[in-house]
């Protein structure tokens, strides 16, 4: 890891809040990340861990640019970056075709290229004989499988891996397993959020813990992902994070 | 992706072997609160620069790829659906004309030549209003999980939900011409101005339909005053009365500030009565129109991010 390499990602003393409340201005407001300062290098695989409702998600949002960061920055130094996550936001009026044409081209495909790759993901979700029913008719598996497989096949500069371990049943899920490692290992840069800890220490290189939306300990993955462990242990029964104080 | 370049470039620097720059602590127990009292973080939003914020934008040819996709999608997924679907669209203004003249042409009498021809145009230009303003205005919600996990300009929404309604009333208002025609109305050289009055109701609509959708996430209980308010419209805008029978001839000028009411008058005008639109009418409510869009569009990609937070909550 001494080599110097290109970033393509900083955030720097990232802030964000939600407010609980109805409407514009009401309500109480939690926040959900603070003072997040992290950076992902080109062919780099940063782990991110932590309880749920911790901010792991709002963090990818973040870094997505779906949200704006209440304070600090966020700044790219790539172009594409694009998620991997079960539910990638499909409609479920529209066919398995015409939602997989849609993602990749919400993902930053154009139309010829989405097309170009629609038959390679078909094969890969094994939907052949389901891609022109609407999504609707699809059980809960067949359209993770689906959402799973356009997130794997879209080329991205950065790719957010979002809680995907356990798609579809046994042989698919082996089958995306090693697609995704695979593709982890080469020069491809990830960010990637799992409750999986044997994956993450063996996926990547710089492991981040997130609790109650800061970091608490970032470094070597067995380190981290052991001061963790004694964390989870020693609050066990304590509750959940609350998602941040009253401000 | 067509997105904002970052305009800051990255200087190798010595932080790149650790984990965190500039907090050496961090592998330790560096808890929030202690980082909380310190100030140098709290820069405020206004740090963000604009062109640091990724989205699919209405500039860019991506968005407008990915538009008419989705239009063309949705609209075939319409048609094919199996149950009513697209034939609801042109059900709809026929129930209502049905009911319509049900109460007023026969229970009350009104059976005056040409009462129906009278109420079909009326309710065919006001039910396109009505249903592209209540879709446009839950058009946010409804694209909740999408609009969580891409990021694209959320005016996306409200012009994708308007131009679909847009193109299956084209297919009602030919159906209603083939009526008019049917029922005996006869063509003038005035139809020409047909495409007119649409062309301005069309910017009304859209207009409206973007406000409704930015003001139902702010407040979601609007969602339900808006219906009730497109009701009171329709009893307001003459879809089954004449202004000119009804109302005093001081209250007339009034009555026509409203624009459907305006809109539904120049339809009758012209595909009735063979006279060419009000064209001064006309020209002021597109203006009033575009200056409602353009003014919604700053306000869009101002509360940019706020819908994406609201829509989640």
């Amino acid at each position: 890891m001494s080599e110097q390499r290109n970033l393509l990602l900083e955030l720097k003393n990232v802030g964000f809040v939600y407010s609980s409340g109805i409407g514009f201005y009401g309500g109480k407001k939690i926040e959900a990340l603070r003072d997040i300062s992290l950076h992902v290098s080109e062919g780099e695989t940063l782990g991110l861990i932590g309880r749920n409702g911790c901010g792991k998600s709002t963090l990818l949002r973040l870094i997505m640019g779906v949200f704006k960061p209440a304070r600090g920055t966020v700044i790219r130094h790539c172009e594409n970056i694009s998620l991997l996550a079960l539910n990638v936001g499909f409609d479920p009026l529209l066919s398995g075709s015409d939602n997989l044409i849609i993602s990749c081209m919400f993902l930053g495909a154009s139309r010829k290229e989405a097309y170009a790759m629609h038959d390679e993901i078909v094969e890969f979700a094994e939907l052949e004989d389901y891609i022109d029913q609407p999504l609707k008719t699809y059980s809960s598996g067949m359209e993770a499988r689906l959402g799973f497989s356009v997130g794997l096949k879209m080329k991205a500069d950065l790719l957010l891996v979002d809680e995907v371990l356990g798609v579809g049943d046994m042989a698919f899920r082996i089958k995306a397993q090693d697609a995704m490692r695979a593709r982890i290992n080469s020069e491809q840069s990830v960010i990637y959020v799992s409750h999986d800890d044997a994956s993450v220490a063996s996926l990547c290189q710089r492991v981040i813990w997130l609790e109650d939306g800061a970091i608490m300990a970032a470094g070597e993955p067995q380190l981290v992902i052991e001061q963790y462990h004694r964390y989870v242990e020693s609050h066990r029964g304590v509750g959940r994070p609350s998602g941040g104080q009253d401000t | 992706m067509p997105v904002a370049k970052s305009a800051a470039t990255f200087a190798p620097g010595a932080d790149l072997n650790g984990a965190m720059p500039d907090n050496s602590e961090l592998a330790g127990h560096v808890c929030c609160d202690t980082a909380m009292g310190m100030t140098p973080y709290e820069y405020g939003a206004s740090h963000v620069l604009p062109g640091e914020i990724y989205l699919i934008s209405v500039n860019s040819r991506q968005f407008w790829a990915v538009f008419f996709t989705k239009l063309r999608f949705n609209l075939r997924s319409e048609v094919s659906r199996t149950y009513l679907g697209y034939l609801w669209w042109l059900l709809e203004p026929v129930f209502f004309v049905g009911a319509l003249y049900l109460v007023f042409g026969i229970f009350l009498g009104n059976r005056a030549d040409g009462f129906l021809l009278f109420l079909i145009v009326g309710q065919v230009a006001f039910s396109w209003f009505s249903r592209s303003v209540s879709n446009s205005s839950g058009s946010l919600r409804d694209n909740k999980s999408l609009i969580n996990q891409v990021a694209i300009q959320k005016i996306f929404f409200p012009m994708l939900t308007f131009c679909q309604d847009f193109v299956k009333q084209m297919v009602v208002f030919v159906a209603m011409l083939g009526c008019l025609l049917y029922l005996g109305a006869s063509p003038s050289i005035a139809w020409w101005g047909l495409p007119a009055v649409i062309f301005t109701q069309a910017l009304l609509t859209l207009a409206v339909g973007i406000v409704c959708c930015a003001i139902v996430p702010l407040v979601p209980d609007l969602r339900f005053l808006i219906a009730t308010l497109l009701t009171v419209l329709m009893w307001g805008s003459g879809v089954f009365y004449s202004y000119k029978d009804v109302l005093l001839l001081e209250h007339q000028q009034l009555f026509l500030l409203n624009p459907i009411a305006n809109l539904i008058k120049n339809y009758r005008q012209v595909l009735l009565d063979g006279v060419w639109p009000d064209w001064g009418a006309l020209a002021l409510i597109s203006l009033f129109s575009l200056v409602l869009i353009v003014i919604m569009a700053f306000v869009f990609r101002r509360l940019e991010t706020t819908f994406a937070r609201l829509a989640l909550q």
